[in-house]
């Protein structure tokens, strides 16, 4: 059967005073189906890099990527986000209101708005109170980072990509979106990659690590091995 | 003018060289070649003029209007540098602004096809296109840095790349009418543009010269807008890489 996403020896560079250096290399992976990914590792490993490679906003320096089969270079790059929707840490509203940036997809793909759709990942992620007429630009960062996600899940990708989404919640919030993305991937079948740094996080969500140190995928397993590796390791990993 | 009374002008020059002394400005060989070369320039063209509008050769008109056409664009590519192709881009819209420009105020016989009216209108014309370029170019890129994260999050969105920088280009077009905008607003309260005055000073009727300034601040503010709204146009795709990728625009 034909993985839905492969990596294959990739390898990016980036520039590193004033001269080029390697950021990672030699990222092998595959994905067989839509899975719960947690994507750990220190800061500066290259983690949302990574992700943006795979939204195809960045390109490798060497290496190939193939969704369902299809090389990344050969499939049509509105296609490819479209299946694989990245969700930047940075949550960026789009000039307009609420409304305008929950209809944006629709409006890009001349699609008719789930406004149904809408209204129930607006009250999953806790923001049912707010009135979708104000301006997106006045909300919290908190507010603006679900926004977004809901922005990104009305595309109905098949992987989402999500760079430190959280990282701006409170409790209760973080608690909301995960339990929304562990029910849409129960339901719907909506993988994800979540770069956290967060171990308890990782924990809930994921049944798989990636974790990233010295420049490559140093580990690919399941969450329960990747823990009870840690449990019994003398040098447990500090993110 | 006489020669004399025109040597005299070099007094300005003078204090302005003065000056430069004085407050240690270290201008002084600057403000010389350019005393020399606006000098040399200006008669040349003086010269050049005075020999097309005597022949009435439709072809030295092209040529000139060509010649314009080029220094224009390559001094507004400037503003893009690092954008490859621009040069042709801006070339192609500001051609098809003076022929739309040239063709319907001959047609519509506002102006007499001779070299006197050509050639100076279209100057004008040219001249301030290439503001037009060049500051929708300058604009471009700013909106282009610090609006990355809402292009990017369009592109993320699947967007392709006319939607994902519609919002900027459009921003960047007003951004370079300002000028003619502003200039229309306050023309004859602020300033008394140069084409009024000069026909002023060289005899015409001062409501004759009005009538010939109000048709070019019409004519600036449609080619402001003509060229920009063509070079957004022809230029936003040199944003994106093929695949669709926001440049890195250095």
């Amino acid at each position: 059967m034909t993985p839905l996403v492969e990596l294959k020896q990739l390898m990016k560079k980036h520039w590193d005073a004033q001269k080029k250096s390697e950021l990672f290399s030699d990222v092998t992976t595959t994905i067989e189906q839509p899975e719960r990914i947690a994507l750990l590792g220190k800061s500066g490993q290259g983690k949302s890099t990574l992700l943006r490679i795979l939204a195809k906003l960045e390109s490798v320096d060497s290496g190939t990527i193939y969704f369902n089969g299809q090389l990344m270079s050969e499939v049509d790059s509105r296609i490819w986000r479209m299946n694989i929707c990245y969700v930047a840490q940075q949550a960026t509203m789009l000039p307009g209101t609420i409304l305008d940036n929950l209809m944006i997809s629709s409006k890009i793909h001349n699609r008719t708005f789930e406004e149904s759709y809408a209204r129930q990942l607006i009250k999953a992620v806790g923001l049912d109170h707010l009135d979708w007429g104000k301006h997106a630009g006045d909300l919290s960062g908190g507010e603006k980072q679900r926004i977004a996600l809901v922005r990104s899940l009305l595309l109905r990708p098949k992987i989402l990509l999500l760079d430190e989404i959280t990282a701006s919640l409170d409790q209760q919030s973080k608690e909301l979106v995960e339990q929304l993305l562990f029910k849409l991937h129960q339901k719907e079948k909506i993988g994800f990659i979540w770069v956290t740094h967060d171990m308890e996080q990782a924990k809930n969500v994921s049944e798989r690590i990636w974790y990233m140190e010295d420049g490559t995928l140093a580990s690919d397993v399941k969450t329960s091995v990747f823990l009870d590796d840690q449990a019994s390791s003398p040098t447990q990993v500090k993110l | 003018m006489s020669l004399l009374a025109l040597s005299f002008t070099l007094l300005f020059v003078i204090i302005t060289m003065l000056v430069s002394v004085w407050q240690k400005l270290d201008l002084e060989k600057d403000i010389a070649i350019g005393t020399v070369r606006a000098a040399i320039q200006l008669l040349a063209v003086g010269y050049v003029l005075q020999f097309v509008f005597q022949s009435e050769n439709i072809l030295f008109i092209i040529i000139i209007i060509c010649v314009m056409i080029v220094v224009a664009a390559f001094n507004a590519a400037k503003r893009a540098k690092g954008m490859e192709g621009v040069i042709w881009r801006i070339i192609l819209s500001i051609a098809t602004m003076e022929i739309l420009m040239m063709g319907l105020l001959l047609s519509l016989q506002i102006i007499d096809a001779t070299p006197q009216y050509i050639i100076p209108l279209s100057g004008m014309t040219i001249g301030n296109a290439m503001v037009a370029c060049g500051l929708f170019l300058t604009q471009l890129k700013r909106e282009t840095e610090s609006s990355k994260g809402e292009i990017e999050t369009l592109l993320s969105l699947g967007a392709t790349s006319r939607q994902a920088v519609q919002d900027v280009l459009k921003r960047s077009v007003k951004f370079s009418m300002i000028p003619t905008i502003d200039a229309m607003k306050t023309v004859g309260l602020v300033q008394l543009p140069g084409m009024m005055t000069g026909m002023i000073i060289a005899g015409a009727d001062p409501v004759e010269a009005v009538r010939y300034q109000i048709l070019i601040i019409f004519v600036f503010t449609s080619s402001s807008a003509i060229t920009s709204m063509m070079l957004s146009v022809l230029c936003y795709k040199k944003l994106f890489t093929k695949d669709l990728q926001l440049k890195d625009w250095r």
